[in-house]
């Protein structure tokens, strides 16, 4: 009886998995190769055709590009900000430094559609607050609409973005900054190494492995990432802002092409897994040499 | 003794609540009423036309509850697919092309006593929830687009609401101005509901109307917007967004919300918008003026101001062809919209215009704001046609090619040209 005692524990968990996660994963696999309309009576399977209907959507390419950019760059710069304020609490000032780093975390803990309306508002045309600073600054005119323009919408949810990531790089890189061995810096200073190098030559080097984890969690975290779009501008202005699990919601509950909008989710899925495995194989073949 | 007191309590108990929940069932029926959108004077005299109707009919218990308008179609695609659903609905009266065709919605002139209920509504009014052969809601409140101006700043400029385009332009430039002296335009002449795809194209159409344009020919066959004056229409509009610089430069963002807040602090002068958008000034702005007058015309039809088609839309109440109560659906539904609750929409400002014959020639609607207007532009306007693909085409590919259009990333014709060929596709079945 002992010997199975650890599977009826776990028994419970793993049906709620299979409930919630698998068995929802296989039907939208199984959806994907099917007309499936809840607009019109759906037409069986059709093999391949709902992932031609989706590389052929001009939409698809303009929101494919954008995920990337939103992915990538809005990642990039939450980790640059997460490591500048890593430095600055590292520095350890006493009890300004704990009340810094709450602060500092506000974002991360904030739900990601209030953030969201909250950045709406602070961007508004009329009332925003950033229109007024930078008028006020004479930066900007008043009035500049950034979630209105084509050219700016993307950049305005990609910083919304950033900014809701960067406490939890900060407190990563925050650890790893107190886990690099003090000893490194002495031998530097010994052998008159300037800051700048100490920086380049030990802090970065150290960081590596956690900015590997960082950058791929957020490029996973922020490809997934539907409510600061949806919220801010839901893909627009005229698509400019169009990310690829704000689309799947277009094929599938706009469009009401489930079978479509499977085929989409499927793929992000597959491009999601060959990321991540390529990626931590590239980190392990690292650790080896 | 206390095992057999024990064991008559526990059966006493069981037998209880196993005689209550059969009673219940066999009591009352239960019907579910989404009610999506509306004003909260508006939900506020539903609740208690509701519950009213729980006190005259005692056999049928009403669950109601609120939705979001702008969740409507995947909420009813949602559970309607699946044989779920409520009972009753309100939605828009073009539903009854894409939902009554799809089997969806219950056809209501199966009930014995139709023919009688018909006779309370205006007949056009009434004709708009018709698809093919068959009804599918009754009307609850008519809605004619028209243009709303900002009384406060065209007084302030000496100005009246335009009836041309060309006086339309030219009050949009007048009142586009920099207020403060600070060298930045901080009040625009005109703002359009561009974040929302699907009310961006029900405030465009009413220009290419007025135009003389039509959308689809009647047979449904062909699509129409793409006509030279579909394509004045636009350039107008995109004339004044990139030559005048009239239309507010972030309206591709705006959602209602937004438009009402820059409308009532003067940012902004017109609008195209419906009978709520009086209510919705006044909630935010108490006492505020606007004037409502019809969507202006080309100047070469200036001669049709008074009869020229504006966007006709409809809100009406639908019973979903699923449920397992049609009969007591149906009484519901004319509980909620029988002439002496028609009457409510007259005497209070619900942000809804009455649909029902004996209210709209009731000496109590000579006193509604605005109410001779939107009847007078109801009788000529258009409603979108009655195409099951209609609300896609508007939404999915009218509005982004306008909008390209308006903001000069096409010209007004390669938009429309290129709409109108992915619309003639949908249409024939090939997207």
């Amino acid at each position: 009886m002992r010997r199975y005692t650890p599977y009826l524990l776990l028994t419970p968990a793993l049906l709620f998995t299979v409930f919630v996660l698998v068995y929802p994963m296989a039907q939208n696999l199984v959806n994907s190769f099917r007309d499936v309309s809840l607009v019109r009576e759906g037409g069986g399977w059709t093999g391949l055709l709902n992932y031609e209907h989706v590389f052929g959507d001009a939409v698809f390419w303009l929101a494919f590009r954008n995920t990337v950019v939103y992915a990538v760059v809005g990642t990039l710069l939450a980790l640059l900000i997460g490591l500048g304020l890593a430095l600055v609490l590292d520095m350890n000032t006493g009890k300004m430094s704990s009340v810094a780093a709450t602060l500092y975390s506000i974002p991360w803990v904030i739900s990601p559609v209030v953030a969201g309306f909250a950045w709406k508002w602070l961007l508004n045309d009329h009332f925003g607050i950033l229109n007024y600073w930078l008028s006020s600054a004479g930066i900007a005119r008043n009035g500049t609409s950034w979630l209105g323009n084509p050219h700016t919408a993307l950049v305005c949810v990609m910083v919304a973005r950033a900014w809701q990531f960067y406490p939890f790089a900060m407190v990563m890189f925050l650890a790893g900054l107190q886990s690099i061995p003090a000893e490194q810096y002495e031998a530097a200073s010994v052998d008159g190494a300037t800051q700048f190098r100490k920086f380049f030559h030990i802090t970065i080097p150290n960081l590596r492995p956690v900015s590997s984890v960082l950058l791929l969690l957020g490029v996973i975290w922020s490809f997934n990432d539907f409510n600061m779009v949806f919220v801010m501008t839901r893909g627009g202005p005229i698509n400019a802002s169009m990310v690829l699990p704000v689309l799947v919601r277009e094929f599938s509950f706009v469009h009401f092409d489930l079978g479509k909008g499977s085929a989409l989710s499927v793929l992000i899925f597959a491009l999601l897994v060959t990321l991540s495995f390529l990626y931590l194989r590239v980190l392990a073949r690292r650790e080896q040499a | 003794m206390k095992r057999i007191i024990a064991g008559v309590a526990l059966v006493a108990l069981l037998g209880g609540i196993f005689g209550l929940s059969c009673g219940r069932k066999e009591d009352a029926v239960e019907l579910q009423d989404w009610n999506f959108g509306g004003k909260p004077r508006m939900i506020e005299w539903l609740r208690h036309r509701i519950d009213a109707f729980g006190q005259t009919h005692r056999g049928i218990r009403v669950a109601q509850s609120q939705k979001s308008w702008n969740m409507i179609r995947e909420l009813l695609y949602a559970d309607f697919s699946v044989g779920t659903g409520p009972d009753v609905v309100n939605v828009h009266a073009n539903y009854a092309a894409e939902f009554g065709g799809a089997g969806y919605f219950y056809p209501i002139n199966a009930f014995p006593d139709f023919q009688e209920v018909r006779t309370w509504y205006v007949p056009h009014l009434l004709e708009s929830t018709r698809y093919g052969e068959n009804y599918y809601g009754l009307p609850s409140s008519g809605i004619a687009f028209v243009l709303v101006c900002n009384k406060e700043l065209f007084d302030r400029e000496g100005i009246i609401p335009p009836r041309t385009w060309s006086e339309f332009r030219e009050a949009a430039r007048r009142l586009t101005k920099d207020t403060d002296g600070d060298g930045i335009v901080d009040q625009y002449g005109l703002v359009l509901l561009g974040g929302d795809k699907g009310g961006f194209a029900y405030r465009l159409i009413p220009f290419f109307l007025k135009a003389g344009a039509d959308v689809m020919s009647s047979d449904l066959k062909t699509v129409l917007f793409n006509s030279p004056q579909g394509a004045s229409a636009l350039q107008l509009i995109a004339d004044m967004y990139q030559v005048d610089h009239s239309i507010t430069p972030g309206f591709l963002a705006y959602q209602l919300t937004e438009i009402n807040d820059i409308f009532c602090s003067n940012k902004v002068a017109m609008s195209i918008e419906g009978p709520w958008f009086r209510g919705m000034v006044d909630d935010k702005s108490p006492g505020k003026k606007i004037y409502t007058v019809p969507v202006p015309v080309p100047d070469d039809r200036i001669a049709a101001y008074d009869t020229a088609s504006t966007l006709q839309d409809m809100v009406m109440y639908s019973i979903n062809a699923r449920t397992k109560h049609p009969e007591q659906a149906w009484e519901l539904v004319k509980y909620l919209r029988n002439e002496e609750a028609d009457m409510a929409w007259i005497r209070e400002d619900l942000g809804a215009i009455a649909t029902t014959r004996s209210a709209l020639g009731s000496s109590e609607a000579r006193n509604q704001s605005d109410l001779s207007l939107y009847v007078h532009e109801l009788a000529h306007a258009k409603p979108w046609p009655p195409h099951p693909g209609m609300i896609a085409i508007a939404s999915d590919i009218f509005t982004p090619y306008t909008q390209k259009a308006i903001v000069g990333e096409l010209s007004p014709r390669e938009a429309l040209d290129q709409a109108a060929r992915e619309a003639q596709e949908m249409i024939e079945g090939k997207r």
